[in-house]
C-alpha cells in the first residue's frame, strides 16, 4: 500500500485540534521545565486553556459543518469523530480542574502529570479518528501509554503500583490480541480500512480477527468477561486517573466499535449480534451483584461503571441508527454523573482522606453540597428521572425494543432495580447515618466548578434532552442507512381529539 | 391555548422547591412560608381548575402540548379529565395540608420542604399526563423523596431493635433477612417501599415500551394510542400481545396501589414515615396506581380490561379483608391506619372491576373522599406521636381531656374513614356497592364486612387513644391551638363534609370522564361481529347508562378544543 502524501494546507485543517494539542503538550513540557517555580494549580489552568482552545476549535468544526479525510482514509473527520472529540476533551478539561487539589499528593513529577494526561487525551482523539486498523492500533497503544504511567502515579502507594502493573501486563496482553487479530483480518481480506472490508467473505480467520479485535477493545470499556482489571486499577490509581480511565478511553473504544460493527460487518449483524447480547447481559449483571458487595466509593463506581457499560453495549447490539444515537446520548449522561460523582469522592477523600462508604456517614450534615451533589450523581447513573441517566437508558431501552431485543431490555430493566439498591445504600449512609464527626467539609473553589458543571449536565439534559438529541442524532448521520424500519414515521400522526 | 392552569398547578411546587435550595435553614418561617406559598399557590389553582371543569363537555381539558423530544415522540402533554380533575384537587389540599401539618419539623426543615414538595408535584405531575412517557416519568421521580423522607425525618417502629423471635434472634422478614436491616427500622421501611415500587415499575415500564413498539405509531401520546394503536390478536407465547401488555402495566402499577399480594411495602412505609408524608403517600400516591391502571390500560387496551379485569374483582376482596384483619389487630396506630388504607384501596379496586358507569364514578369519588379521610388519620396520629412519643395503642389512653380538638377532629375523620353519612365517603361507598352489586354479589358482602371490620378497628383506636385512663406521663400532652396546626385538619373536614351536601358538581366532573370510558369498554365487540346496533353488547350498556347519547353529542361538538 502507498499513500498519495500530497497534502494541502486545507486538508491540514482537519488535523488542527491535534496539531494545536501536540503544540500545547510541548508547551506544558517545555514551561514545566523552564519555571520550576511555578505553582501546580497555574500549570493546571495552562493546560486547561490548550484544551479548551481546541474544544472550541473542534465546536467550531461541528457548527460549520467542517468534514474529511485524510491519509487514504487512514484518518477521518465526521460527525461521529467530532462527537467523541469533543467527549473526550470536555472529560479531560474537567479531570484536570478535579486533579488540582489532588496534585499534592505526589512527590515527584506534578508537572509531568498534566503532561501525559493531554498527551492520552490526544492519542484518544486519534483514536476517534481512526478509520484504519493500523491506527486503531497505533492510537490505542499511544493513549495507553500515559495511562501506564498515571495509573501507578503514587509511587510510594502499593495499591497504585499493583493497580499499574495489573493494567500494564492486562494492557499488553490486549495489545497484543489486537495485533494479532489485525493480522488475521488484513490476511483474510487484504485491507485495513473499515469502509473497504463490507464486502469481505466469512471466513474462520475473519471471524477470529475480529473477535480478538473486540476482545481487546472490550478490554479498553471494561465490558465482562475483560473486565479484571478494573475494579483493582480503579481502586489503586489516583482518583483523578480513575475518572479519567472510567471516561475518556471507554468512549475512543466504542467510537472504534461503532465503526468496526456498523460499517464493516454490517452485513454480519445476525452474528455479532449474539456476541453483544451475551456481552451486554453479563456486563449488566456481573457488574451490579457484585457492586452490592462493595465498602469502597472507588470500587462501587468501578463496578457500575461496568454494569453501565453494559447498557450502551445494548445500544450496540441494535445495529441501528436509532441504536448509535441511543449509545451517544448514553455515553454523555454517563460522562456528568460519574464523573461528577467521582469529583465528589476526590473532595471528600481530600477533606477526610477516606473513600470507604462508611466514612460518608452523615456528609449530608457535614457538607450538603456534597452530599446532594452525590445524590443527584448517583440517581442519575440509577436512571430516575428527571435526571440525564433516565433518558439515556430509555432511549436505548426504545431503541433495543423496537429492534425486538426483549431479553436485553428485561435484564436491563431488571438490573436498573439491583443498581438501585446499592446506589441508595451510599444514599442512606450520607443522609440517614449520622456522622461521627460533624465538622464541616471544605471544598476547593475548582472541585465546586467541576461539580458544578456535572450537576448542570446531569440536570439539563435530564429536564430538557432535545438539543443533545438532535446533536447526537445529526453526529451518526453516516449511519443513517442502518434505519430501522419505524423511523420512517417521522411526526406522530394527527391527532384525533377528546372523547371516544 | 392561553389557560396555563396546569402548568401552574405542576410547576408551582418545583418552583418554590428551587426557591427554598436559595434559603438558609436557619430562616426557618421563611422557609416554611416559601412552602406554604407555593403550595398555597397551586391548592388554588387546582381549586380553580375543579371549578372551571366543563363536565357538559367533558374530555380532556386544559390542554398544554410542548414537544419534548422527536425523535422519540414524546411532548409534555398535559390535560385533565373528569377523573383527574378531583385527584389533582386533592393532591393540591393534601399537599397544603401537609405543609401545615409539618410545622413544627425543627432537623433540616428546608430540605423536608423541598422533598415534599417535589413529591407533591411528582404526583401531580401523573395524574395530568397525558403522555405515556411523562406519566412514568412522574410517577418514578415520585419514589426517590420518599425514601429521603422517610429516611431522614421517618421514625423506627417502637423497640424495632429489641424484637426477636422465639429463638432469640432478631425478628426480620425475609426482605429485610438478604439485605441485613433491623427489623421496621424506617432505613428498612425506606429501601423496601422503594426497591418494590422500582421493581414493579420496570413491570410497567416493560408495558409501556411494548405498547410503544407495536403501535408502531412512533409515538407515547395516549391521545393517539387510545384511537390508533392495534394491539389486539397479535398471538405470543401461546397467549396474545395485549394480555401480556395488560398484565404487565396492572400489576405494575397495582404494586403502588396496592392491591393484595403486593401491599407488604405499603403498611411499613406509611408507619415510618412523618406524618406529612403518610398523609400525601395513603392520601394520593397509592391512587397514582388505580389512576394509572385507568388512564393506560382502560384507555389503550378496552377489550382486553374488560377480559381480564375479573383479576381485580378477586384480588380486592383479599385486599380488604386481609388489611381489614391486621388493622384490627395491630397495635401501633400508623400500622392500624396503613393497614386500613390498603384494605379501603380494595374497595376502589371492586369499583373499578365491575366496569360500571356508578361503580366506576364511586371508585374515583372514593380516591378523593379516601384521601381526606386518611389524610385526616394521619395528621392526628402525627400529632399524637408528637405529643406522646408513642405510636403503642395500649399504652396511650385519656388524651380526650388533654386533647379536646383533636380527639372531636378523630371522630370525624374516623367517621369520614368508615363511611358514614355526613362526610363524601358514604356517597362514594353506596356508589361502589350499588354499582358492583349487578356483577360480582359476593365482592360486595365482602365489602360491607369491610365496612364492619373498619368500623371495629378504628373505634377500637379511637377508644385506646382518646378515651379511658390516661397515663400521668402524658400530662404534659397539649391540644392543637395555634391557627397553623388547626388550619390542615378544619380544611380537610370541611371538605369531607361540604361534598356530603353539595356533591353534583363533584359527581358530573367524575361522570364525565367515566362515562366514555367505560362505554368504549363495555360497548366494543370483535371486529368480525362488528354490526351496528344489533349488538347486544351496546344495547346492554345504552340501558344501563342515564346519559350516553349527551355523552355522543358533546364528543363531536368540541373537535378543536386544546390542540394547535
Amino acid at each position: 500500500m502507498t499513500f498519495a502524501l500530497t497534502i494541502s494546507p486545507s486538508d491540514l485543517l482537519l488535523l488542527l485540534p491535534e496539531i494545536l494539542l501536540t503544540f500545547w503538550l510541548c508547551l506544558i513540557l517545555i514551561i514545566d521545565f523552564s519555571f520550576p517555580r511555578l505553582r501546580n494549580e497555574q500549570l493546571a489552568y495552562f493546560s486547561i486553556a490548550g484544551l479548551v482552545a481546541t474544544l472550541g476549535c473542534l465546536v467550531w468544526f461541528d457548527v460549520a459543518d467542517i468534514t474529511g479525510a485524510l491519509f487514504g482514509n487512514m484518518f477521518v473527520l465526521d460527525g461521529m469523530a467530532l462527537f467523541f472529540k469533543i467527549f473526550i476533551v470536555g472529560s479531560t478539561i474537567l479531570v484536570v480542574l478535579a486533579s488540582i487539589d489532588f496534585i499534592h499528593r505526589f512527590k515527584f513529577f506534578r508537572g509531568e502529570f498534566y503532561f501525559l494526561v493531554v498527551m492520552s487525551a490526544l492519542g484518544m482523539m486519534f483514536m476517534a479518528s481512526a478509520n484504519d486498523l493500523l491506527s486503531v492500533f497505533v492510537a490505542l497503544e499511544f493513549s495507553t501509554l500515559g495511562l501506564y504511567v498515571l495509573v501507578s502515579y503514587l509511587r510510594d502507594d502499593m495499591a497504585s503500583n499493583e493497580a499499574g502493573v495489573k493494567f500494564f501486563i492486562l494492557g499488553i496482553f490486549a495489545a497484543a490480541l489486537l495485533a494479532y487479530g489485525i493480522s488475521l483480518v488484513y490476511g483474510e481480506t487484504g485491507k485495513l480500512v473499515f469502509s473497504d472490508m463490507t464486502s469481505a467473505q466469512a471466513t474462520p480467520g475473519l471471524a477470529i480477527g475480529f473477535l480478538l479485535i473486540f476482545a481487546a477493545l472490550g478490554f479498553k470499556i471494561g465490558a465482562v468477561p475483560f473486565h479484571s482489571w478494573i475494579p483493582d486499577t480503579y481502586h489503586g490509581s489516583p482518583t483523578p486517573v480513575t475518572a479519567f480511565l472510567s471516561i475518556a478511553p471507554k468512549g475512543a473504544a466504542f467510537a472504534i466499535l461503532l465503526r468496526m460493527f456498523f460499517v464493516s460487518l454490517a452485513t454480519f449483524k445476525p452474528v455479532w449480534i449474539l456476541l453483544l447480547v451475551a456481552t451486554s447481559v453479563l456486563s449488566m449483571t456481573y457488574g451490579n451483584i457484585v457492586a452490592i458487595a462493595q465498602k469502597n466509593m472507588k470500587r462501587l463506581l468501578a463496578y457500575s461503571g461496568i454494569a453501565q457499560i453494559g447498557n450502551v453495549l445494548i445500544g450496540l447490539a441494535t445495529g441501528t441508527k436509532m441504536g448509535s444515537d441511543a449509545m451517544l446520548f448514553y455515553l454523555l449522561t454517563y460522562l456528568f454523573a460519574n464523573l461528577g460523582a467521582f469529583a465528589v469522592v476526590i473532595a471528600v477523600s481530600e477533606a477526610i482522606g477516606s473513600d470507604e462508604i462508611d466514612d460518608y456517614s452523615g456528609l449530608g450534615r457535614r457538607s450538603p453540597f456534597l452530599a446532594f451533589s452525590m445524590l443527584i450523581f448517583l440517581l442519575s447513573l440509577a436512571g430516575v428521572p428527571p435526571l440525564a441517566g433516565f433518558i439515556g437508558k430509555l432511549y436505548i431501552f426504545v431503541a433495543a425494543v423496537k429492534e425486538g431485543l426483549y431479553l436485553l431490555i428485561t435484564v436491563g430493566l431488571i438490573n436498573v432495580v439491583i443498581s438501585m439498591y446499592y446506589y441508595l445504600i451510599v444514599v442512606k449512609k450520607m443522609y440517614v447515618t449520622e456522622p461521627h464527626d460533624r465538622s464541616p467539609l471544605k471544598v476547593s473553589g475548582s472541585m465546586k466548578a467541576v461539580v458544578y458543571v456535572c450537576l448542570a449536565g446531569t440536570l439539563a439534559i435530564g429536564i430538557y434532552p432535545q438539543p443533545v438529541t438532535d446533536w447526537v442524532v445529526s453526529a451518526v448521520m453516516m449511519f443513517s442507512h442502518l434505519a430501522d424500519p419505524t423511523a420512517s414515521l417521522p411526526v406522530p400522526p394527527a391527532v384525533v381529539p377528546f372523547g371516544g | 391555548m392561553t389557560d396555563y392552569t396546569l402548568l401552574y398547578i405542576l410547576f408551582a411546587p418545583f418552583v418554590g422547591a428551587i426557591a427554598l435550595i436559595f434559603v438558609s435553614n436557619r430562616q426557618a418561617m421563611l422557609v416554611r412560608g416559601i412552602a406554604a406559598g407555593s403550595a398555597f399557590v397551586s391548592l388554588i389553582a387546582s381549586l380553580y381548575l375543579f371549578y372551571a371543569y366543563d363536565h357538559v363537555k367533558g374530555g380532556f381539558q386544559f390542554i398544554q402540548k410542548f414537544e419534548w423530544s422527536r425523535q422519540l415522540g414524546i411532548s409534555l402533554h398535559l390535560g385533565v379529565d373528569g377523573i383527574g380533575t378531583p385527584l389533582v384537587l386533592a393532591s393540591g389540599i393534601l399537599l397544603f395540608a401537609g405543609i401545615f401539618v409539618s410545622w413544627h419539623i425543627k432537623d433540616r426543615t428546608k430540605e423536608f420542604y423541598i422533598w415534599l414538595l417535589i413529591l407533591a408535584a411528582a404526583t401531580i405531575g401523573v395524574f395530568m399526563s397525558l403522555d405515556l412517557f411523562f406519566l412514568f416519568f412522574f410517577y418514578e421521580m415520585s419514589v426517590i423523596p420518599m425514601y429521603l423522607l422517610l429516611g431522614m425525618w421517618g421514625s423506627h417502629t417502637k423497640k424495632y431493635n429489641e424484637m426477636t423471635d422465639p429463638e432469640g434472634l432478631k425478628q426480620r422478614d425475609s426482605v429485610g433477612f438478604i439485605f441485613n436491616f433491623g427489623a421496621n427500622s424506617k432505613e428498612y421501611a425506606a429501601m423496601k417501599l422503594v426497591l418494590f415500587l422500582s421493581a414493579f415499575a420496570v413491570a410497567a415500564l416493560m408495558g409501556i415500551l411494548l405498547i410503544y413498539k407495536f403501535a408502531g405509531l412512533n409515538t407515547f401520546d395516549i391521545l393517539v394510542l387510545r384511537e390508533q394503536a392495534k394491539l389486539m390478536n397479535i398471538p405470543v407465547l401461546g397467549t396474545t400481545l395485549d394480555k401480556i401488555i395488560w398484565i404487565l402495566i396492572f400489576f405494575g402499577f397495582a404494586s403502588i396501589a396496592p392491591l393484595w399480594p403486593l401491599h407488604s411495602w405499603s403498611p411499613v412505609g406509611h408507619a415510618a414515615a412523618p406524618a406529612a408524608t403518610s398523609m400525601l403517600h395513603a392520601g394520593v400516591l397509592m391512587k397514582l396506581g388505580h389512576f394509572s391502571i385507568i388512564r393506560v390500560a382502560f384507555e389503550i387496551l378496552p377489550e382486553t380490561t374488560r377480559e381480564l379485569m375479573p383479576i381485580a374483582a378477586v384480588l380486592c376482596m383479599f385486599s380488604i379483608v386481609y388489611g381489614g384483619f391486621v388493622a384490627f389487630f395491630a397495635k401501633d396506630t400508623k400500622y392500624v391506619i396503613g393497614y386500613s388504607s390498603s384494605s379501603h384501596m380494595g374497595y376502589v379496586f371492586l369499583g373499578m372491576a365491575a366496569l360500571d358507569y356508578i361503580s366506576l364514578t364511586g371508585a374515583v369519588m372514593y380516591m378523593f373522599a379516601h384521601a381526606m379521610a386518611t389524610g385526616m388519620l394521619f395528621a392526628m396520629a402525627g400529632w399524637v406521636y408528637d405529643q406522646t412519643h408513642t405510636r403503642d395503642i395500649p399504652s396511650l389512653g385519656g388524651l380526650s381531656n388533654r386533647m379536646p380538638f383533636i380527639s372531636g377532629c378523630f371522630v370525624i375523620a374516623c367517621m369520614a374513614s368508615i363511611g358514614v353519612p355526613g362526610t363524601v365517603n358514604f356517597i362514594a361507598e353506596v356508589m361502589i356497592i350499588v354499582g358492583s352489586w349487578n356483577k360480582y354479589p359476593l365482592q360486595v358482602i365482602v365489602a360491607v364486612v369491610g365496612i364492619v371490620l373498619t368500623l371495629a378497628y378504628l373505634f377500637k383506636m379511637m377508644r385506646g387513644l382518646f378515651y379511658g385512663p390516661m397515663d400521668q406521663k402524658y400530662s404534659h400532652a397539649h391540644d392543637a391551638v395555634a391557627v397553623t396546626d388547626r388550619l390542615p385538619l378544619l380544611i380537610m373536614i370541611t371538605v369531607s363534609v361540604g361534598f356530603f351536601f353539595f356533591p353534583m358538581h363533584l359527581y358530573n366532573v367524575v361522570r364525565s370522564g367515566v362515562d366514555p370510558l367505560i362505554a368504549k369498554i363495555i360497548r366494543v365487540v370483535p371486529i368480525s361481529s362488528l354490526e351496528p346496533d344489533t349488538s347486544d353488547v351496546k344495547r346492554e350498556a345504552t340501558s344501563q347508562s342515564p346519559r350516553p347519547e349527551t355523552l355522543l353529542l358533546t364528543n363531536t361538538a368540541s373537535p378543536t378544543r386544546g390542540f394547535e
